[in-house]
């Protein structure tokens, strides 16, 4: 499969990019690692006339500490963020879930800031966002802009970034001694999540759901359920409730309530025993 | 995936064979360039000034098309040809069992994907731009899409040859015999796709004779190019058709996909034309496995000795009959599985809807019966008190029983050593409990599985089918040796396609000759037809005509060397390459021994005849049976529905082993094919639309998935008729693994899971949940 016909530029700097954005209007696309833009490129259900090459940015690559939280760069790639030592200390659900996004080429390739960029529900990284409360840093001709994980995810494959707009760095609050699970359901080895469960527990339990709607989202009346002091197994039981799952090939609605209920249990279960 | 093999010490005893070469592994001459990506796959194929070749396909399921429009297409700069319908100078139908498929659909769409107009230009882009301009005007149909309704009588044929393709009635022994225990069940099987990896694709060169030659991946050379020179209206040997490197075909490129459409636009632009489907193309391009519905009884004495079986079995062909005859007649032949029958009753039909096409594919009718009968003889076992290996050994056939077509096993059939084999190699150590958290439960590294709801499920069954063709057909291959300034050249133009003919042609040869320095040619239709690479048969077949026609040769050699020494060929014989005589007064290299001449030898191979099945599906249809047993293990997480195949374990009944690495390989890829139908391969049809023409949706098990293979026994019984007693070995890894994984999760459900592929939620929404709130 050929993808349609596109001009390309590398930028070197995210100025240099969000200008080259903002020059070409809405029909350019960043590219990053490219592992979720170009299999919509190549099945043609993207066709930008301009990709913005971002992936020589090293700049933009690395994971520092910012104090109480911690400062992930935007093109800090999956399994660069799953073997960091700062990043397993202090966000370990994090450097967790980078390390099981789909296999060791992606991982090679695919950067955190295209995985949340791309807003995909089906990806792991935006929902352990959720669960840890991060918030994502921007750059646009308007300047820098932080927006918390919450606020970013609007709709399927839509996010908050206007089309001038590159997201810079992801800051995770520092969660050393929080207890977290995730849980990835596939059928197959390798493949994107059918359902996938984040969880982080901090004082409070924060649920990030994959694939469970339109977008990645949190599984709020679980949440909230625990906050009332209900149980591990009375929350989860809750786990899909107010909740738009899709039907589709791999899950019906009600079999991906059904393991968002199971899966919500055994994350509780393994962060209450962990 | 890594195997546990006891092949090479007990089970392969090159001894036993004649030479060094035959009963050995040994590298495959394509093995290091596809390893290092350097093999030519017939994607890779280009000729100066080709253009490319694109087929623009119904959306449709079932349409009356009213108007095709070329006119926007064809003013496409760069366009080249647009050809439809009324272009074909020649049959506008063909087919392998019946001429039954047109070329392109002109007044009727009858699937998703049938062709409908062809386009050539001097870019794949504008090519695929060209087929988007033309305007097709459909009048959508209500599809015909349940198998059961196309059979009934009152409904509409969707095909002027009707709905029904085939019925078969099997009527053996005593109609209304009865045992003590009756077992009842109703299975089905759905649509699995042969997914290879090389998609369709070929090059077309018109020749200025007016004919064409083609380089194409394909089973068969020979039944393409009937087909192809019929639509073309040439006489056959304007069509030369040549093999291209094969990307896997597993029954998929038996039919006719791109082959005439490609020589179409070749011969009516005048330049080459190279067409590679998509990997969408692909799955709308090719058949598919028929789907199946089975209901089945099963009556036995109190001892669990099979009295009788009543099937109905229902195979949806989809919208042509590709080899839907021969489909059914297997999967009505075997119905009754690797055991004594003695009494059958058994209607088994395959109708036409408006479904994608299906035909052949590994295992060819046996794979869906296998599911069903060896579900009901788990079920007898249960109902009898009795295990389920126990009631299998005591209804095993055995040497000179009769199936139920009343044919007699004549062949090796040592059904219960393969059973026995099977069930008695060691278990897998441990269970999922024993390794929490571990990279072994299901789910694997993502830990989604709570070792405290995983189950272990043991299953076992046993299959079997037929070797190469039968009913009567008129099954052979030819193979040439060519001896010329000392090289031995073997023409053959049986298709390689992965599954190592090469490899084994050389060792025939070598053994032959006794030197290694054998050329194999290219195969073409330069040579007679070696019949297709399908039904186990090439080993047998082109290795049997192979053999013989080296033998020939090498006869022809020492009658020449005997007269020009004057002597007789008696005393001569071809060793280590050279012509040498008892008394070693000659010895002189096989150049010499030639003087010059050349020789050729053309040998047609075939085996003994079989005949058709009457009508009362009895006869003598099949020349050869090969048998396998299965014993899956598998890890079931009974929340989620997830299931991990631990381990399938088999023995095989193999007549002798004549390569051990192949056969090997042979037995891993089956049962990936199998493990894969059992738990997640399947084509998604609804109201006749395919859902899943991808590889990110069309789930095939990768090398995680892949369980680990124990061959437990490869029963070595040279088969008579056979040439080195070998029987082939492709078919049998996929009969029964499938149904052995079924079994399997069957037991560690505890659920009826009649349906493969057994999707998760078949489990988790019927299994009784545990420790789930609110549930």
């Amino acid at each position: 499969m050929i993808p349609a016909s596109f001009d390309y530029v590398r930028a070197s700097t995210a100025d240099e990019a969000v200008q080259r954005l903002s020059e070409a209007g809405e029909d350019a696309k960043l590219l990053a690692g490219g592992h979720s833009l170009l299999p919509l490129m190549r099945l043609r259900m993207a066709t930008p006339s301009l990709l913005v090459d971002i992936g020589g940015m090293r700049d933009l690559s690395y994971v520092k500490d910012g104090g109480d939280s911690l400062a992930i760069g935007a093109l800090t790639r999956h399994g660069e963020l799953a073997r960091n030592e700062l990043a397993r200390r202090e966000a370990p659900l994090l450097a967790h879930v980078a390390g099981q996004v789909g296999d060791p080429q992606v991982r090679h390739r695919g950067t955190i800031g295209g995985s949340i960029a791309h807003g995909d529900p089906a990806s792991d990284l935006p929902a352990a966002c959720l669960a840890l409360g991060a918030s994502f840093v921007t750059a646009s001709p308007r300047g820098e802009q932080t927006r918390s994980a919450d606020e970013f995810f609007t709709g399927f494959l839509e996010t908050a970034l206007a089309p001038d707009e590159m997201l810079v760095e992801i800051r995770v609050p520092k969660s050393a001694g929080a207890t977290w699970s995730f849980q990835k359901f596939n059928r197959r080895a390798q493949d994107w999540a059918i359902v996938g469960v984040a969880l982080a527990r901090n004082g409070s339990t924060r649920i990030g759901l994959v694939n469970m709607g339109a977008t990645p989202l949190r599984a709020t009346a679980a949440e909230d359920a625990l906050a009332g002091g209900a149980s591990p197994a009375e929350a989860s039981s809750r786990a899909g409730d107010g909740l738009a799952p899709p039907s589709d090939l791999s899950a019906s609605a009600e079999y991906r309530r059904h393991l968002a209920r199971v899966l919500v249990r055994r994350a509780l279960e393994e962060a209450v025993a962990g | 995936m890594t195997t546990v093999s006891a092949v090479s010490s007990t089970a392969v005893a090159p001894a036993r064979v004649r030479s060094a070469s035959l009963g050995t592994s040994r590298k495959r001459p394509d093995g290091g360039p596809k390893v290092k990506g350097e093999f030519a796959f017939s994607s890779d194929l280009w000729a100066e000034g080709a253009l490319w070749g694109k087929v623009l396909r119904s959306p449709h399921p079932a349409a009356r098309i009213t108007g095709i429009d070329t006119s926007r297409a064809r003013n496409l700069p760069g366009v080249k040809a647009v050809l439809v319908a009324d272009d074909v100078p020649g049959n506008p139908f063909f087919g392998l069992e019946m001429k039954d498929q047109p070329v392109f659909a002109s007044d009727v769409a009858r699937y998703m994907g049938e062709a409908v107009a062809a386009v050539a230009a001097d870019h794949p882009e504008v090519a695929r731009k060209a087929a988007e301009l033309i305007e097709v005007t459909y009048e959508p149909i209500d599809p015909l899409v349940d198998p059961e309704r196309a059979l009934d009588p009152v409904t509409p044929p969707m095909h002027p040859m009707g709905n029904t393709v085939r019925h078969i009635s099997v009527r053996h022994g005593d109609a209304v015999a009865s045992g003590d225990v009756v077992v009842e069940g109703t299975y089905e099987v759905g649509m699995q796709d042969q997914a290879f990896m090389g998609p369709e694709s070929g090059l077309a060169i018109p020749d200025e004779d007016g004919g064409v030659d083609l380089f194409i991946s394909t089973q068969w050379l020979h039944v393409d190019r009937d087909q192809v020179a019929d639509c073309l209206a040439l006489p056959p040997d304007k069509v030369r058709l040549h093999l291209a490197g094969v990307g896997g075909a597993f029954g998929a490129r038996e039919d006719v996909s791109l082959q005439v459409h490609i020589c179409l636009l070749a011969l009516r632009t005048g330049r080459p034309v190279k067409m590679v489907f998509s990997r969408e193309e692909s799955f709308l391009g090719h058949v598919h496995r028929h789907p199946a519905r089975m209901s089945y009884r099963h009556e036995a004495d109190r001892d669990g000795r099979i009295v009788k079986i009543e099937a109905k079995i229902l195979l949806d062909g989809g919208a042509y009959a590709s080899s839907s005859t021969a489909v059914l007649a297997n999967a009505a032949c075997f119905a009754g599985g690797p055991y004594l029958v003695p009494n059958a009753v058994i209607d088994a039909d395959v109708v036409r809807t408006n479904n994608p096409p299906c035909g052949a594919m590994r295992g060819f009718g046996a794979v869906q019966v296998c599911h069903a009968y060896e579900a009901q003889m788990d079920k007898l076992a249960a109902a009898l008190g009795m295990d389920p290996v126990e009631l299998r050994l005591r209804n095993a056939l055995q040497p000179g029983d009769e199936l139920l077509t009343g044919q007699a096993l004549t062949g090796a059939a040592p059904v219960a050593e393969v059973i026995r084999r099977c069930a008695e190699a060691p278990l897998p150590p441990g269970g999922p409990a024993d390794e929490p958290g571990s990279m072994t439960l299901p789910g694997g590294a993502g830990r989604t599985a709570d070792p405290t709801r995983v189950r272990r499920g043991i299953g076992f069954a046993v299959g079997f089918k037929n070797l190469m063709y039968s009913e009567g057909f008129d099954d052979y291959s030819t193979a040439r040796c060519r001896i010329e300034h000392g090289i031995v050249t073997v023409f053959s133009a049986a298709a390689e396609v992965g599954q190592g003919l090469v490899t084994l042609v050389e060792q025939i040869a070598e053994d032959v000759f006794g030197t290694d320095k054998i050329i194999v040619a290219p195969a073409d239709t330069g040579v007679g037809s070696a019949g297709s690479t399908s039904a186990s048969r090439q080993t047998w077949m082109s290795g049997g005509a192979v053999d013989a026609a080296c033998r020939k040769a090498r006869d022809s050699l020492l009658d020449l060397a005997a007269r020009r020494h004057g002597t007789v060929a008696a005393v001569l014989e071809v060793r280590e390459g050279r012509v040498v005589s008892f008394d070693g007064e000659i010895d002189e290299t096989i150049e010499e021994a030639t003087g010059g001449a050349a020789i050729e030898e053309t040998v047609e191979f075939r085996h003994a005849p079989t005949f058709p099945l009457d009508e009362r599906g009895q006869g003598d249809a099949h020349v050869s049976f090969a048998f396998a047993a299965h014993r899956a293990v598998v890890d079931v997480d009974l929340d989620l529905g997830l299931v991990k195949v631990v381990e399938v374990t088999t023995a095989q009944d193999v007549g002798r082993v004549l390569n051990p690495v192949q056969v090997v390989g042979q037995i891993e890829g089956g049962i990936a094919q199998g493990v894969g139908l059992a738990v997640m391969e399947e084509i998604l049809v609804d109201q006749g639309l395919v859902r899943n023409a991808s590889f990110t949706d069309y789930l095939i098990p990768t090398a995680l998935d892949m369980p680990l293979v124990q061959i437990a026994a490869l029963v070595e019984e040279p088969e008579p008729g056979a040439p080195f007693g070998a029987k082939g070995v492709g078919e049998p890894p996929t009969i029964s693994s499938t149904a052995a994984v079924a079994a399997a999760v069957r037991a560690a459900s505890g659920l009826a899971l009649t349906r493969v592929p057994i999707r998760p939620e078949h489990i988790a929404l019927a299994a009784p949940r545990q420790g789930e709130a609110g549930s």
